[in-house]
């Protein structure tokens, strides 16, 4: 056999004896991509964060305020917290003064008081004081949207009330009155309907989002009515994004950055075994037989695209289990550019253990390039997420280049003709990475 | 030198470590089915000598041929001819003894039947058969030796070097390794024994190289290496007050030095020993104190250097 497919199993036989490397190779990845698919709510219909403590005090007697609260509690994001311990046994309703020493002993980090006057005739708009103690801004930033969600879709009526405050204040109860009333008889004229039982829901601020739901004509059970119209405003949301999600670019850049991170992780531990090779003397024993330097480098090159090329079709077929990532049609285009995408990765391997005297600078050294190549090149969030200025760095990393790959085959459905400007950009950067690395082992102290 | 039967030719050898100088001038010739001993201390050059020989570095001056080729060139002809016995245990050690043997026959191109034969007898000859599936990071310290000489031993050569082979080896197994050496050496294999044991070297070498500082210092049989002692015996009593006046008195009857608190006195030639005994009993020196004993290596190493060759 020759001597490069020799060392190569032996490299496979060596990793499946070390638990590590296969954790590290395997498990962490897929660990990340399912998390941070988890966090980012990446096409999947049950997720996003669930149970904040969210303390709510409601002051109002407005029946729609007590609805909020209702729909709030429904909101699995949110365990709604209205009581206040006295002692071991006994609650009372949790009050406006309770909320600052509680939020202050951290039993809970959002709170929502509804005012008496939640409708206000001063200004369009509610009446809402939200308590926060956003220790972590993406928890805040997300407590807000859902909030403001449920508002929207579960309570219309009290923007509805809003509205008609302010109309009250700034046109007079007369003409609101009037306008109401023909609005009323107009509807009633063009759907159908009791024009008396309109008037008086326009009056309550209900623009019949409600009647959105009760499409056949059950009106038994109002709550499910608005649960419905909450389900056809989000529907219309998540088609969207379900309709994007066939091709799946956000599973596909989350598998992708996440695979070629520990990818590179598991290659430079392979090139950095090279020092533990030396140091045992196995070079020795390795090269007095008819093996050359470029024998042994080969064999690294090899087994690191070998590894990456079983790496990345496992993680993405994990992808495609987990995101409906479309894999099946494009398994030739993917499986070419997950080879080059690896063989980027080992040439990087290759260039850290070449430069450093040591392995343990190589340890250092690689674990702090890979993770700024990772975070700016886009393997953790979109790399549109950065400054515009981080983004030009983006694209001098193999993350970024082995993500665009990955996406225009799994996503633009590109062809071989239209993935060659990426190809070439990873296979030059291979070439000159492995060029200069074999250069540095055979000048440094590598191998005598 | 093409018309020289040597199996490996020195003349002039250097190398150079930056501004060491690890051999320095090495002129040796080791013919076919020789066992040579490379002799001397820590830091003398004997694994670099062996480097040399198997290619793994360059000379920096002199010429050094291997079966009459120069070793520079490399070939995979003298490569294949060619076992190096690492001073380290260069094995994999998350692997089974049977997987390593089998990887290094590979890369000396056994495969099939042959791999399979050749793995099986030097595991039986190590005495390892029983433990051919256990991972080498399990196995002793003599165990991983023996499994290390093995390793270069698969692909039958027809020279071998072995860069202190036994260090760390339990006396039995030192011996069965011994044993198994001195059969392949009548077999016909060439055999470099680098040691800084003189026991081993004296037991097994039929020709001993002694080196130091990356200088050879001595070459030939130990017939002939002891012959260069210009004394037949030694005397070696401990250097105590009680001894200080004998010592003052045997100056000028030959040679002495004290080392590490043990006076040697070598009575030039024709000094009748009779003399010495007479002039401890006159001292009141109790006859336990003193050993004789015949010239060895250590001597001679002594006798080159000033030095002993385990400091
Ligand atoms: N790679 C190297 N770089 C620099 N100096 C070296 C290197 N290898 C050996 N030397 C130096 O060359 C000299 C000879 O070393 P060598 O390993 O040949 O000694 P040795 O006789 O094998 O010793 P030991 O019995 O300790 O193995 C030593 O001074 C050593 O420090
Ligand atoms: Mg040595």
């Amino acid at each position: 056999m020759n001597p490069i497919l020799v060392l190569l199993r032996k490299d496979f036989s060596l990793l499946l004896k070390d638990r590590t490397s296969i954790m590290i190779t395997f498990a962490v990845p897929f660990a990340m991509i399912y998390l941070f698919g988890l966090i980012f709510n990446v096409n999947s219909t049950d997720s996003g964060p669930s149970g904040i403590p969210f303390a709510v005090v409601n002051q109002s007697d407005n029946p729609a305020a007590a609805k909020l609260v209702e729909a709030l509690r429904t909101e699995k994001t949110f365990k709604v917290i209205t009581e206040v311990k006295v002692d071991a046994k006994t609650t009372r309703p949790l009050t406006e003064a309770d909320l600052r020493p509680e939020m202050r002993a951290d039993r809970y980090r959002f709170a929502l008081v509804i005012p008496k006057d939640v409708i206000r005739n001063d200004a369009i708009g509610l009446h809402l004081k939200i308590y926060s103690n956003p220790r972590n801004d993406i928890e805040a930033q997300m407590v807000n949207g859902i909030l403001q969600r449920t508002l929207f879709s579960n309570v219309p009526e009290l923007l509805g009330q809003s509205l008609q405050a302010r109309a009250r204040s700034v046109i007079g109860d007369a003409r609101v009155s009037r306008f109401n009333g023909s609005i009323a008889s107009a509807i009633a004229r063009e759907f159908g309907g009791d024009e008396a039982e309109i008037r008086s829901r326009i009056d309550d601020g209900n623009f019949g989002f409600d009647r959105l739901g009760a499409g056949s004509g059950t009106q038994s059970a109002p709550t499910a009515g608005v649960q419905d119209v909450l389900s056809r405003i989000v529907k219309i949301d998540t088609e969207q994004v379900a309709g994007k999600d066939v091709k799946s670019p956000a599973a596909t850049l989350l598998v992708g950055g996440w695979a070629i991170q520990f990818l590179l992780f598991a290659v430079t531990a392979s090139a950095t075994a090279l020092f533990r090779e030396k140091e045992f003397g196995i070079f020795q024993r390795v090269l007095s037989a008819p093996v050359s330097r470029s024998d042994i480098l080969w064999s690294k090159f090899l087994y690191g695209i070998c590894l990456g090329l079983i790496q990345l079709i496992t993680l993405f077929s994990a992808g495609a289990i987990l995101y409906k990532i479309d894999i099946g049609g494009h398994l030739p285009l993917l499986a070419v550019v997950c080879v080059f995408a690896a063989a980027a990765c080992t040439s990087f391997g290759m260039l850290i253990a070449s430069i450093s005297p040591t392995p343990e600078s190589a340890r250092g050294l690689s674990t702090f390039v890979i993770m700024l190549m990772s975070a700016i090149g886009g393997a953790w969030f979109p790399v549109s997420f950065m400054p515009e200025f981080i983004q030009h760095f983006s694209r001098l990393t193999l993350v970024y280049w082995s993500m665009e790959g990955f996406s225009q085959v799994l996503w633009a459905h590109a062809t071989l003709a239209e993935l060659m400007p990426t190809l070439g950009c990873l296979a030059l950067t291979t070439g000159l990475v492995m060029g200069f690395s074999v250069w540095r082992f055979n000048k440094g102290r590598m191998f005598v | 030198m093409s018309e020289s039967s040597a199996i490996v030719s020195a003349r002039g050898v250097v190398k150079r470590f930056g501004t060491l100088t690890a051999l320095d001038g090495v002129t040796l010739d080791i013919e076919p089915g020789e066992f040579f001993g490379l002799l001397g201390p820590n830091g003398a050059g004997k694994s670099t000598f062996m480097s040399l020989i198997s290619g793994l570095r360059s000379i920096d001056a002199g010429t050094l041929t291997v079966s009459g080729a120069g070793v520079a060139a490399g070939s995979a002809k003298a490569r294949q001819a060619l076992g190096l016995v690492p001073q380290h245990i260069a094995l994999y050690a998350d692997l089974s003894a049977e997987t390593n043997l089998r990887i290094f026959g590979e890369l000396y191109g056994l495969s099939g039947s042959r791999l399979k034969a050749r793995v099986s007898q030097l595991l039986e000859a190590v005495q390892l058969a029983d433990r051919r599936k256990d991972l080498v990071k399990e196995f002793s310290g003599g165990m991983q030796r023996r499994l290390n000489l093995a390793a270069a031993l698969l692909h039958e050569p027809s020279l071998l070097l072995c860069d202190e082979p036994t260090v760390g080896v339990d006396p039995q197994s030192r011996n069965a390794i011994f044993d198994y050496l001195e059969e392949l050496n009548r077999g016909g294999l060439t055999v470099i024994y680098s040691t800084h044991y003189m026991e081993e070297a004296t037991r097994l070498c039929s020709r001993i190289g002694v080196i130091d500082h990356g200088k050879i210092l001595a070459q030939g049989s130990i017939e002939e290496l002891l012959a260069q002692l210009p004394f037949e015996e030694e005397i070696r009593f401990p250097s105590l007050p009680e001894t200080a006046a004998l010592a003052g008195e045997l100056a000028g009857n030959g040679e002495l030095a004290t080392v590490d608190g043990v006076t040697r006195f070598r009575p030039r030639p024709g000094y009748a020993l009779s003399t010495f005994y007479t002039l401890t009993e006159r001292h009141g020196l109790p006859p336990r104190l003193f050993t004789s004993q015949r010239p060895t290596l250590e001597a001679l190493f002594l006798q080159l250097t000033g030095r002993m060759l385990r400091e």
